[in-house]
């Protein structure tokens, strides 16, 4: 992140050599780094890599989208009247209580082993950090802001476009950092779990034919997409709402 | 009792090294009331960190009672003008009336958090959580806080700068009844002409860039001083004006040159 | 937080349940293993009947829990030194966001491959899994406001004082949030080892029942879920509540 010393890598680095110098390449637990290229290759010759990855990049995307739109809607709504709060608020706090893994079973039972499960179960989890920052936006939001598009006499469209979304878009922005990491292990640990597609199902195949250098390969490839993905939200995040409120 | 010769202060500032103090030169007598005044950014807070053994300098020799300051000294306690951050959120108001006398023992520790309380009028609140008053109440949590310390000097950082008009004027007035009941040495920054020439016995107009001390003027107001009898007295309306005229010159001329 | 019981709230719910129930059996809802919440009911009933839930509930519970009490001592104690010493934190913070990156449950297959189908496989996912947030809030928390510092050197508190009576209690709040995070993601970590690796617990109940074609015991295992992650919460928080009343009162917790 921002403001953390290049310098702080260097225990990782030299744990990696460390690895590289004493490990076994034989070895079933700690196969060495160079041999994880080794390891993923069949996978890359095969032509199965990218299509994982991107498998899980379209599940990772439309999901996090999907839970954008429902998320703000729903959070936006009830943060505007405390009785649909007082009503809504037991029921969703009792969704938001079932963890993703327990619905991953439910949903393959349900939907069966398909894409729409997979973005199912991607939705309902991702949905939750949205929702509440844009709950609590629109909740604080001054009443002032929204008294000013009423005396000039703007119409319900025009107080929407232009008032109240970019009013609550930094809200939205800051949830959509927090769910982007949540959405991409849900997406994994939906493939993990089920096999359906992508680079966790690839993942678990390798687990569950003991290709250990592929599954540290891919775990690695894992954790790119992650850092891809957290640079990306972050960056965006911070750009959007110093221009929306001209600081950090 | 503090004496401060030829000191001057350079700190890091954003294009390079800033000089913010320079050529100060400052006494402050037992049991005195000194304010220093200034303009914002004109480098009185940094002066009241120096002496309180917050930041050291760069420049010239600063002592307390004779002895070399570096570090806090003993006795000496500074109270801050944001309240909210230095007081412990988590500890009732009596609590952190004791926070810094928790080494003795507990019927001194708690006479002495009595005292501090009952002088700055909030006995009856000592078991409330300083985040539940209002502004006023949590800065004379902090004001005795320093006192339970029994402080030979107190230094105050613009501590009513963030306060509304009659809780300024009321805690004006009971500062300056500890401070006489106590003969506490006081250093007090502000940038209230009004409030510098009430409480003070002498004041001191820090000016220039980099900042030394301008205008030093005794205020020998009688004491008590009254909010109302006090500001209708000829000499203090004249003692105000000279502040003005000084703080006025210096900025005309600042624009000039 | 809970000044009235939201009675509102609890008919939304119930109507929900209601609606659920009645367009599965008028068959305006049509999934061929969707089950309406009476079955569900019944499931729970069967499973509770059997022992089944007893069993599998105890022994995620033992899994998920011992990994995140080794998480929180490790993370509260590896994390302070993080935060209060800053040569250790400019020569490793950087290793640590690396690693962060890495997404959590890929670590499960990983963890398999090490120690099997075993339930040192759950602990040490429960563990890797809760060590995160605790190990950053805690960082975080460890960061005290430059003021309050300066307040403890006004105070002529002592380098130990500061620390246990200052930068310490700062933290409790941030560190009790991570406690809580860590604990949600460990039980959720704890269920994938079981989907995937160590054949017990309500994971594995979860997937057996899937397979045995049995919705409603499945939606009743899935509810017990739900509930006891909002108990440890509660428990957690109550707990917290009763050893920091200041802290977490200060910080608009309590």
């Amino acid at each position: 992140m921002r403001g953390t010393p290049v310098r702080g890598l260097i225990p990782l680095v030299v744990l990696l050599v460390l690895w590289e110098v004493l490990g076994d390449p034989a070895s079933p637990y700690f196969p060495p780094p160079s041999t994880w290229v080794d390891g993923v290759s069949p996978l890359v010759e095969s032509d199965r890599l990218l299509p994982a990855i991107g498998d899980t990049s379209l599940t990772f995307v439309l999901g996090l989208f999907i839970a954008t739109v429902l998320g703000s809607l729903v959070g936006t709504l009830v943060g505007a009247s405390r009785p649909v709060d007082r009503a809504l608020s037991p029921s969703l706090e009792f969704l938001r209580a079932l963890p993703a893994a327990s619905l991953v079973p439910v949903a393959a039972l349900v939907l069966g082993y398909t894409a729409q499960m997979k973005l199912v179960v991607v939705v309902l989890p991702a949905m939750w950090p949205i929702l509440l920052t844009c709950r609590s936006a629109r909740r604080s939001l001054s009443p002032v802001l929204l008294d000013t598009p009423r005396t000039l006499g703007l119409s319900g469209w025009d107080r929407m476009t232009k008032v109240l979304t970019p009013a609550l878009l930094p809200a939205v922005l800051l949830g959509v950092r927090v769910a982007a990491p949540l959405a991409l292990i849900i997406t994994l640990l939906v493939e993990i779990v089920t096999r359906v597609n992508g680079l966790g199902a690839a993942l678990g195949a390798a687990q569950s034919s003991f290709l250990s250098a592929q599954v540290y390969g891919l775990l690695t490839i894992a954790g790119v997409l992650g850092f891809v993905v957290n640079w990306v939200v972050t960056r965006a995040e911070t750009a959007v709402s110093r221009r929306m409120r001209g600081t950090t | 009792m503090i004496s401060c010769d030829d000191l001057s202060v350079t700190l890091p500032g954003a294009n390079g090294p800033v000089n913010i103090l320079s050529g100060v030169h400052l006494r402050v007598a037992k049991g005195e009331f000194v304010s220093v005044l200034g303009t914002s950014g004109s480098g009185k807070t940094t002066l009241l960190r120096v002496l309180g053994g917050l930041q050291s300098a760069t420049g010239g020799r600063i002592t307390c009672d004779g002895v070399d300051i570096a570090g806090p000294p003993d006795g000496v306690v500074t109270v801050f003008q944001d309240y909210a951050h230095s007081l412990l959120p988590w500890r009732t108001v009596r609590r952190n009336v004791a926070l810094g006398i928790e080494k003795l023992d507990k019927t001194e520790r708690d006479s002495r958090v009595d005292e501090a309380l009952a002088m700055v009028g909030l006995s009856e609140r000592d078991g409330e959580y300083p985040w539940r008053l209002s502004g006023g109440m949590q800065q004379r949590v902090q004001i005795a806080r320093a006192l339970a310390m029994r402080p030979r000097v107190l230094l105050m950082d613009e501590p009513f700068g963030a306060l509304d008009a009659m809780t300024k004027a009321s805690l004006q007035d009971q500062l300056q009844q500890v401070a006489e009941l106590t003969g506490t040495t006081v250093v007090f920054v502000t940038h209230d002409v009004e409030e510098a020439v009430y409480l003070s016995d002498r004041l001191v107009v820090l000016s220039g860039s980099p900042a030394n001390i301008g205008l030093s003027l005794d205020v020998p107001l009688p004491r008590p001083r009254d909010q109302i009898a006090t500001k209708e007295r000829a000499d203090y309306l004249e003692l105000r004006h000279e502040v003005y005229a000084a703080l006025g010159h210096k900025v005309g001329e600042r624009a000039s040159g | 937080m809970a000044e009235r019981v939201n009675v509102l709230g609890a008919a939304v719910f119930v109507f929900g349940l209601g609606l659920w129930e009645l367009l599965v059996r008028t068959g305006l809802l049509t999934f061929t293993y969707l089950p309406p919440p009476s079955e569900v009911a019944v499931g729970l009933g069967e499973l509770l009947g059997n022992g089944e839930l007893g069993t599998a509930l105890g022994h995620t519970l033992f899994a998920a829990l011992t990994g995140w009490a080794v998480a929180g001592l490790v993370g509260v104690a590896a994390g302070s030194v993080l935060g209060l010493v800053r040569p250790v934190w400019t020569y490793s913070m950087a290793s640590l966001e690396a690693l962060r990156a890495l997404p959590i449950v890929a670590f499960v297959p990983v963890a398999v491959l090490l120690f099997g189908f075993s339930v040192q496989t759950e602990i040490m996912v429960a563990f890797y899994a809760a060590l995160w947030p605790i190990l950053l809030n805690t960082i975080n928390g460890m960061r005290t406001e430059g003021r309050l510092v300066e307040t403890g050197r006004v105070l002529k508190l002592s380098r130990a004082a500061v620390l246990w009576k200052i930068q310490l209690p700062a933290a409790t709040a941030t560190i009790v949030v991570g406690l809580r995070l860590g604990l949600s993601t460990s039980l959720v970590l704890t269920l994938v080892a079981e989907m995937v690796g160590n054949p017990a617990g309500l994971g594995f109940l979860l997937v057996t029942k899937g397979q045995a074609l049995q919705p409603g015991q499945m939606f009743a295992a899935v509810f017990v879920i739900g509930v006891t992650g909002i108990i440890l919460n509660g428990l957690v928080m109550g707990a917290a509540r009763l050893a920091f009343r200041g802290q977490l009162a200060s910080a608009g917790e309590a």
